[in-house]
């Protein structure tokens, strides 16, 4: 029981860090290659995670559509889906400095929230979508668990390897050029807002699948998953501690806050009882300590940018 | 740094092992899912004081089986289903619990149960979800609820108006989860009865005047108006200006229109024409002896969800106790212990409870937020009081059915 258990919670641990590690993943391409400032990963996470539900859940009167297709055509919607939202965002909010697209990107994903927490016919409202079908989930509990595991780190690991070609192709080291110093990559004619939309799209569209990863997991999705303290900054506290501009400094990144901000509730647990409520909060606590240390103590992450040429967007580039 | 790193966490994967390690063999753990942190972290408290109290009792008393103890396991699930799944599959898989008590929000409490403690085949029940979602889960009778659905009163009112005889309404509601939920129950269930619904209209909260809704809704001919909002906002509003205009003739709300405040400003006289229902949950001796036990021990019996969460624990230990510890058996012992026949429980009553199960008798709990006869969902049907205005306040007119 104990070995089987321990197993079935690791499970449980690696699918979760698979999923945000997804996420990272997308937001490394807009922050860490781009020099993105987005805030609002929440929104794009929720757009592929409803639409992954409402593709493939079955029909309900109480809201749109339910067609019961395939979870592989929930898992493409919900990239082209979050991709089609992010397009004109970024077409509008692009324009703006990396602290202003900060703020706009927080007010879509607020707004994508509050629609979908109250348009009832679209999305359920309150209420959220259930019946989601989950691959494998027909087996038994262990291994439903495994299944559904090894399909979202192998997804893991092929948005992980097509990043890795795209950013080892020309188009990587124009996105760096654009980051580091814009003005010097305009000067050698790249088109600079057509890339940043290229990537802030491809980011989108990375994170909306993430969403649907998620959707099928829990076989159901209510507004409260979509919370931005769980979907938009932890997602930035694992990439800024991994490592920005670093695919696996993403993936570490997510593998360390999720097993901290998991496990840590079994050292609160050996507390005395009358602060073991109180010490819940040791988590959140940890989490924040644990940004701080790494902002002072190791600014680039614990993987860094492996080029060798990043230095902070906030310096002059080093020659 | 990262070799660190792995070596902290292999001594915190080892710690959980070792702490998931049974103590005492005959000991009985539980999980009570509280959301200590996040939006409802306000209530958290008093929910956990109040399912821990029942597990002193419970210990206090002979514990369960043969001198073993119910050994709770408080987790935070954070009101957010991510967090909630994670505390439940540590729960269950690490720490070895056979029932679940909570989680607390509706949201987790369908992810909890769609991909943990269902699959697991774990007993939940839940203190504090009240979505009607909750109820048509594929759950193969493995989850339960001691707070009634949003569901249910507002298909008592229904029957309630229509058995005083009031065939013809007319509804508004304030567009939120609340009055949604509320009006829709009533309208299916008003016109299940023969009753006819004229309108039906949502309207926006803190709006300065509700004239031209009111004068929309009474086009139908309806001489009773059904409001379901809160008195102390638009509630209050749309009563002064449908009693000063003269829109309709009778009143009727839910639990948020029971506000004292909304009849000191109106005053009693001009509110006789109003009904209004509010749960039970604050009457009954099982309510009189949890809310006088728990007093003792510094708790607030009138906390919201203390009752419902208390009620939830010791049914959860009770089931334990007659299943014998067998996870497999857990549903249907909590059937057997919660509802009728059998000799009543009350609230505390364990050493009672513990020498009739030990004698083969049925018993059926009590508790302090209600009778909890569950239905084929695992919901309880919850129990609604029908009031009218008093110069004091409310007064109790029937209690529904």
């Amino acid at each position: 029981m104990a070995s089987i258990g321990l197993i079935n919670y690791a499970t449980f641990m690696g699918t979760m860090i698979g999923i945000y590690g997804v996420l990272a993943l997308g937001l490394n391409i807009q922050w860490g290659v781009t020099g993105l400032f987005n805030a609002g990963i929440a929104g794009f996470f929720a757009v592929g995670a409803y639409l992954s539900a409402l593709i493939t859940a079955s029909p309900s009167p109480e809201r749109i559509m339910g067609w019961e297709l395939p979870v592989a055509v929930g898992w493409l919607g919900a990239m082209a889906g979050a991709a089609l939202i992010a397009w004109p965002i970024g077409r509008i909010c692009l324009r703006f400095r990396s602290d202003y697209l900060a703020i706009a990107t927080i007010g879509v994903a607020e707004v994508i929230r509050l629609v979908l927490r109250t348009e009832e016919g679209l999305s359920g409202g309150a209420r959220g979508i259930t019946g989601v079908p989950r691959p494998f989930g027909g087996l038994e509990y262990s291994l439903s668990q495994f299944a559904y595991f090894a399909l979202v780190i192998a997804v893991l690991l092929v948005v992980y390897w097509a990043l890795e070609r795209q950013l080892a192709a020309p188009w990587g080291r124009m996105m760096k050029a654009i980051r580091d110093n814009e003005q010097a990559a305009a000067a050698m004619g790249k088109n600079v807002e057509k890339r940043r939309l290229e990537a802030f799209v491809l980011g989108a569209a990375v994170m909306g699948l993430a969403g649907a990863l998620y959707v099928h997991f829990m076989r159901a999705i209510t507004p409260e998953a979509i919370d931005p303290m769980i979907a938009t900054f932890l997602v930035w506290i694992m990439l800024i501690l991994g490592g920005s501009g670093n695919n696996r400094g993403a993936i570490l990144g997510a593998i360390i806050v999720w097993i901290i901000w998991s496990m840590s509730e079994f050292i609160t647990d050996q507390l005395p009882a009358e602060i073991a409520t109180q010490a819940k909060y040791i988590r959140v606590f940890l989490i924040g300590l644990m940004l701080q240390l790494i902002l002072r103590f190791r600014p680039e992450g614990l993987l860094p940018e492996e080029s060798g040429q990043r230095t902070s967007p906030h310096l002059p580039p080093s020659r | 740094m990262k070799k660190k790193i792995l070596a902290s966490l292999s001594a915190l994967a080892l710690g959980g092992a070792i702490a998931s390690a049974p103590a005492m063999a005959q000991n009985v753990k539980v999980a009570y899912l509280v959301a200590i942190t996040g939006p409802i972290a306000g209530m958290a408290p008093m929910m956990v004081q109040s399912m821990k109290f029942a597990a002193e009792q419970v210990n206090a008393q002979g514990g369960i089986g043969n001198g073993g103890k119910l050994d709770p396991q408080v987790y935070d699930s954070g009101c957010n289903p991510q967090l909630a799944t994670d505390a439940a599959t540590k729960a269950v898989n690490v720490n070895g619990v056979i029932g679940i008590v909570g989680p607390s929000c509706s949201g987790p409490v369908i992810a909890v149960a769609n991909s943990v403690s269902v699959p697991a085949g774990v007993l939940l029940v839940t203190s504090s979800g009240t979505s009607p979602k909750i109820s048509t889960l594929d759950d193969k009778d493995l989850v339960f609820r001691t707070v009634p659905s949003d569901d249910y009163q507002g298909r008592a009112l229904a029957r309630a108006l229509k058995a005083r005889g009031i065939d013809k309404v007319a509804v508004t509601y304030l567009n939120n989860d609340y009055g949604l939920g509320l009006a829709e129950a009533f309208a299916d269930e008003f016109q299940k009865q023969g009753g006819t619904i004229t309108a039906s209209r949502a309207h926006e909260d803190k709006k300065a005047s509700y004239r031209s809704d009111l004068a929309e809704l009474a086009k139908g001919g309806a001489d009773t108006l059904v409001v379901f909002a809160y008195g102390n906002s638009s509630g209050l509003t749309i009563l002064r200006q449908a009693i000063e205009n003269g829109f309709f003739k009778n009143f009727v709300g839910a639990d948020g229109m029971r506000d004292e405040g909304m009849v000191k400003t109106l005053g009693p006289d001009n509110l006789k024409p109003l009904l209004v229902s509010a749960p039970a949950g604050a009457t009954g001796a099982g309510f009189e002896k949890f809310g006088k036990d728990f007093k003792a021990t510094g708790g607030d019996p009138n906390g919201t969800f203390a009752a419902t969460s208390y009620d939830a624990a010791f049914l959860m230990a009770l089931a334990i106790e007659k299943a014998g510890g067998d996870k497999a058996k857990l549903p249907q012992a909590l059937r057997e212990v919660a509802t009728a026949p059998g000799e009543p429980i009350l609230p505390g009553e364990w050493a009672k409870a513990k020498k009739l199960i030990a004698e083969g008798k049925d018993i059926d709990y009590k508790g302090a937020a209600g009778d909890h006869e569950f239905d084929a969902h695992g919901d309880v049907p919850g129990s609604y009081i029908l009031y009218k205005v008093s110069s004091s306040g409310f007064a109790e007119v029937e209690r529904m059915k």
